[in-house]
Parts: C-alpha cells; structure tokens; sequence
C-alpha cells in the first residue's frame, strides 16, 4: 500500500501541470464568458421588433398595432406613404435585421366588411442564430394576435353582447401527462422541454469525462515508452497490478475533477442561454408539475448516475491501458485511441437523437452491447424511475472492466509491455 | 553473503519465431564486475533485460541470490538496480524528487531513505542543480542521475547497460571509478558496454556474446592470451570471425 500511495502521488504530480490544467482552465473561461455574452444579449433583446407600415391609418389597423403592442412585439411605425419593400431595403442597408410589417390601404374596410385581407411581411435576416431564430419566429405570433384582435371585434360587431373568447374557441384542451404510475397536469411538451433542459449538458460531460480519462492514461503509458522511464520503473520494487492500478486511479481523479470543472461551465452556459431564449421562467414554472411526476433526481438517483459514470469511465481507462501499451510513442495515442472513442461517440449521438427503448432490437442490442451506452442511458432512466437498467448496466461495465483489467494485468505482467508497438507486432532488441 | 549472486543457466529467450538467445550460461559473485560484449543484435541487452525481470526467459534459469527471477520478480527487483541504455527520467520532476521518488518505492523508513538520497546526491555530484527541473538537464547530468539514482540503494546486483553512454571523457572516468568502488564494497555487477576500454579498465571477467551465444568467459588477460591480442577489440574480431 506503501508503495502504491508513493507511486499514485507522483502520477498526480505528473497529471497535475500547467500543461494539463490550462487548456481546462480556459475552456471552462470560455463557456463563462460566452454564457455572459448570450445572456447578455437575450437580455438587450427584450421582446421582437416590428417595423410597422401602416398605409391604411383606419382605427382597425390602429387596433392591429395596439394588439401587436401589448402582445409584447417592440413596434416602430414607419412613414406610410413608403412601401414595406422599400423599408425592408432601407433595413437591409443600414446593416439591421428584424420583420417589416405592412398594412394595406382599405384593409380595415375589407376586414370591417368581413372580407379577408393580407399583410405584407418582409424579414430582414443577417445571421442565423439562436436569438436570430426567435424574431423570425415572431412572425407567425404577429398573425396569431392580430387575427385574434380582429375576429374579437369581428364577433362583437355581428353579435353584440357575445364573449368572443367562447365563440373562437368553443372546445378546450385539458392536458395530463402519466409517467409512470404518476399523472400530473401539463402539457407533453412541456415534460419533454423540462427533462431535455435538464440532460442536455449530461451526456456532454459524460463524454468528456470518459474519452478525456482513456487519453490521460494512454499518455501517460505513451510517455512513460517514449521518454524510456517505463524500463526502471518496471525493474523497481513495486507489483505490476498496482503500477497499473495508480495510473488508473490517477487518470480517474483528474478526470473526475476535470469534469466536475465542465459540470459547472457547462451548467453556467446552458442556464445564461436557457434565460436568453425565455427558458428559465418556464422552467420554474415546470419544477411542480416535474415534482408531482416524479422526474426529479435526487441524490440516490445523482450517486446512481455517479456509479454509472464511473463504471464507464473505469472500463474506458482498462482500455486505455491496453492501447497504451501499444503505443510507441505519444504521437500514436490519437490513432490508437480512435476506435475507443468511436465506441464512446456511437451511444452518445445515438442517445441524443434516438430512443433506444422504441429502436428495433437489433438497433436496441447492439447499442447496448457497448460498455459506454449505459451511463448515457442511466439519466434518462433514472427520470422515469427505471432504477432495474441503470443497475444492470453499471453490473455489465463492470463485468467488461474485469475482463479488459485482466488483460491489462496480463500485458504488464509480461514482455509484452516492452515488446508490443502500433503494428502489433512485437518490437525486439536482442 | 553466498558465493555467487547471479547465476544464468542455459538462458535461451524467444521472440515468436526469432532466438534472440540460444542458451547461455555464467555467474557473477559478490564484488565482481562481469561484463557482457558483442555486437549490435547480439543479445546483450535481452539477456540485461531477463536479469532485471523485464523479460521472462523461454528456457533455463536465471537466480538473483539463489531467487528465482520467473518465479519471484517482485523479491528480485529488491535486490537489483537496472540501469537501461537508454533511460530518461520524468521531465517535469526535480532532481531532488526524482531521487526521493525512488528511495521511497525502495525503503520503508525515512532514515533510509534519506540515507539513500544522500548518497544519491554524492554520487551524482549535481549539487543544486537537483533542485532543477530533469527536462533541464543536459544527456550527462541525466546519466549521472539515472547511475546515482540506480547505486544509492546499494543493490547485491546492479545491472548497467552502457553505463557511461552520453558521458564526456571526464564523467565517463568518474563514473567508472565509482562503479568499480561500489563494486570493492561487495555489490555485484553486470554491465554491457562497445567500449572495449571501459570493459577491460572495469571488468573482473568478460563473456563473448555473438549471434545469442556466449562464446567465452576469462579475465580480460586471459582471453587476450587465448586468443594471441593486443586488446579486447582483437579478442571480439577473432570470435566474430
């Protein structure tokens, strides 16, 4: 044990450079930094601006616009007599970006008489970004509030004293959700929108944490051939399991602390843009319903997550140790760990994107026959209280970490650890 | 103390289908220097590397006071210090901690260790150049730490390959008298060396390694007289013929 600890401190002291711990350092000042830039301009951005062409000047476009105002829409009236074109153009000169609305002359006679009529819309488009995407998205809140307006005062005019709420919307929809044996009242997408919102930034330090610990511990075993330290350290007293064991549990610490670094980042960033596109408020809403469903975690539920992660991690750095050792020199690392990683990438896009419990089978199977599915699996999981797979997929990483650390123990217990090199082959020096 | 320290018997190592050593045979006794010349290929550093228990033999036996280095590696490396050709040190380690590093993985007490550090320190005459940086030192301060840090635990064996390699002609003398004291103080020795100055200044004896044979042991007096030369360079010309 003596030994071991001795051994551990100086893998430690080795992770633990400038070299290492910089490019963390600035990766979590960078999402900081561009979470406070997007924060920043969601909060300048109050609300969708309109440019309103108003050729018509009759009370009901005045309505239109007063409609569009307290719907939230920031509203700039234009001259009337200039075509909504021409205002648009001027827009797109002057390097400005934003939806240019025109009202007809004679629209608010057409509408009084029951006659439909169309407003001109003209989007100015500069970028296409998130925030770019919400005021072009505003276009179809414009048409829904102003139609709303104005069949309101369609419906009073043709039947005064009616409630023009009951008439345009006759029938209601009471939304439940049942989540098990759970129901709650709200909306699918509001369930869906919450839980994404929540495990978005998991599988995304999941990853890191996985492939950043399988690289630490290649290089390391890399560098140990490379700069020839291996042959004194495998001649010094010192058992070859526990060798092998420090570098693991080395890699494994910084690893994890690493990512505890990207949690923070991560979550900083995901909230500063969840609060710019109107994400946090809804959010808070959502927490009772969430609540009352039961997909909350809580701290058994967290530890469980924990224990997937690093099960997958710990059969990340076995394998690791495997490519490692047929690594000539660090320059080899990438290459030799890109079959790792592809392994690591498969379930990560596919738990993104797919739902493996309604896959095909064999899709399902061969997803899950890979080690590092499961600890992407576990948090959506453990949402719906499945705590059945989360335990059999961390006693299946278990069972290949056993097996890929016997083989590990193996190649460092023998010649192989010396002989071994990219091709393959082994490498021989009478 | 037993008479011989290290004993190889019928050595024979395989890599696949290649016999890098085809089953050789010698021993080594306390205080003595047993050096191991050849040619590039001719397997002097896989037989180093069978002694040190890096490399399992495929055949015969090899014992470090009277341990069996197949079957107890770990009681093995206890008592040998491996010196390789081409060993590097941690880059980003101090002299100091480097040293200290070692003395920890090899002794229990701090009073050893620090005894072990200490005469690392002398032997290495760094000075407090130990307090820098390895990936600051030049090839011959590296090498002069790599020999103090394999002495300071006064091993029954150490096994040095090409121990004065990357050495200016000053270094090289000094190491070499170090050796040779240490030696005088009852460690054991197997080394390699193509300086056939350095084998016939250093060495009590010498085996004739070619093509994974050992072709002949002596002194450095008896080869030449067996093989009518001026120098060990003619000895090892003769063999290889």
């Amino acid at each position: 044990m003596r030994r071991f600890t001795v051994l551990l401190r100086k893998e430690l002291r080795e992770l633990l450079t400038l070299q290492v711990l910089a490019p963390f350092a600035v990766s979590i000042l960078v999402f900081v930094l561009i979470g406070n830039i997007v924060g920043q301009e969601g909060e300048n951005k109050t609300g969708p601006s309109v440019t309103v062409v108003d050729a018509d000047a009759s009370d009901v476009s005045r309505s239109v616009i007063d409609a569009l105002e307290s719907g939230g829409f920031k509203i700039t009236l234009a001259a009337g007599d200039r075509s909504p074109t021409y205002i648009a153009a001027q827009m797109q000169d002057g390097g400005s970006s934003g939806l240019v609305i025109g009202i007809p002359r004679g629209f608010g006679a057409d509408v009084s008489r029951g006659t439909p009529r169309r407003l001109e819309s003209h989007t100015v488009m500069r970028d296409f970004s998130f925030l770019a995407t919400r005021d072009a998205g505003a276009l179809k809140g414009i048409l829904a509030t102003v139609n709303d307006a104005l069949s309101s005062q369609l419906i009073v005019q043709a039947a005064p004293g009616s409630d023009p709420s009951a008439m345009k919307n006759p029938v209601g929809l009471e939304e439940h959700v049942v989540v098990g044996d759970r129901s709650a009242r709200a909306s699918a997408e509001e369930v869906i929108w919450f839980i994404s919102n929540q495990t978005t930034f998991i599988p995304i330090v999941l990853f890191l944490v996985i492939v950043f610990a399988a690289q630490i511990i290649a290089t390391t075993i890399a560098s140990e051939k490379e700069n020839k330290t291996l042959e004194t350290l495998l001649a010094s007293p010192i058992g070859r399991g526990q060798l092998v064991t420090a570098k693991m549990v080395a890699a494994a610490t910084i690893a994890l602390v690493s990512a505890a670094a990207y949690m923070i980042g991560l979550r900083y960033y995901m909230d500063s843009v969840a609060g710019s596109l109107g994400g946090a408020g809804a959010r808070g809403a959502s927490d009772t319903v969430m609540a009352s469903l039961g997909l909350t975690l809580g701290p058994a539920e967290y530890a469980l997550l924990g224990a997937s992660l690093f099960a997958g991690t710990l059969v990340a750095l076995a394998a690791a140790v495997i490519l490692g050792a047929f690594a000539e020199n660090i320059r080899a690392i990438q290459s030799l760990l890109t079959p790792l990683i592809v392994f690591i990438m498969i379930p990560y896009f596919l738990t993104l994107f797919i739902d493996l419990e309604t896959a095909s089978p064999l899709l399902r199977w061969s997803v899950l026959a890979i080690p590092f599915a499961h600890p992407f699996r576990a948090a959506p999981s453990l949402f719906l209280g499945d705590l059945e797979s989360v335990w059999a997929g961390i006693a299946y990483e278990t069972v290949w970490f056993i097996g890929l650390s016997y083989i590990a123990a193996r190649i460092f217990s023998s010649d192989r650890i010396l002989t071994l090199k990219l091709s393959g082959r082994r490498r021989v020096r009478p | 103390m037993p008479d011989i320290v290290l004993t190889v018997s019928d050595l024979v190592k395989r890599y696949g289908a290649l016999e890098a050593i085809k089953g050789i045979s010698f021993a080594v006794r306390p205080g003595e220097i047993f050096a191991l010349i050849g040619p590039n290929g001719a397997g002097k550093t896989t037989t180093l590397r069978c002694v040190a228990t890096l490399l399992k033999p495929s055949e015969g036996t090899v014992t470090v006071a009277g341990i069996d280095v197949a079957s107890s590696p770990d009681k093995v490396r206890e008592l040998i210090a491996y010196l390789p050709e081409e060993a590097g040190a941690y880059k980003n380690m101090r002299g100091d901690s480097y040293l200290r590093f070692f003395a920890e993985l090899f002794f229990a007490r701090r009073e050893d260790q620090d005894r072990a550090v200490g005469t690392a320190r002398d032997i290495s005459g760094l000075g407090d150049r130990l307090g820098d940086k390895l990936g600051s030192y030049s090839k011959g301060m590296t090498r002069k730490l790599l020999l103090a840090r394999a002495l300071m635990t006064r091993p029954r064996l150490a096994i040095l390959d090409e121990p004065t390699s990357g050495l200016d002609v000053l270094n090289a003398l000094e190491v070499r008298n170090l050796i040779r004291s240490f030696a005088e103080s009852g460690m054991a020795v197997l080394l390699s060396s193509h300086n056939m100055l350095e084998i016939e200044y250093l060495s009590d004896r010498v085996g004739l390694i070619y093509r994974g044979l050992l072709h002949d042991v002596g002194t450095p007096a008896e080869l030449k007289e067996r093989y009518n030369a001026q120098n060990l360079e003619e000895v090892f010309a003769e063999v290889a013929r």
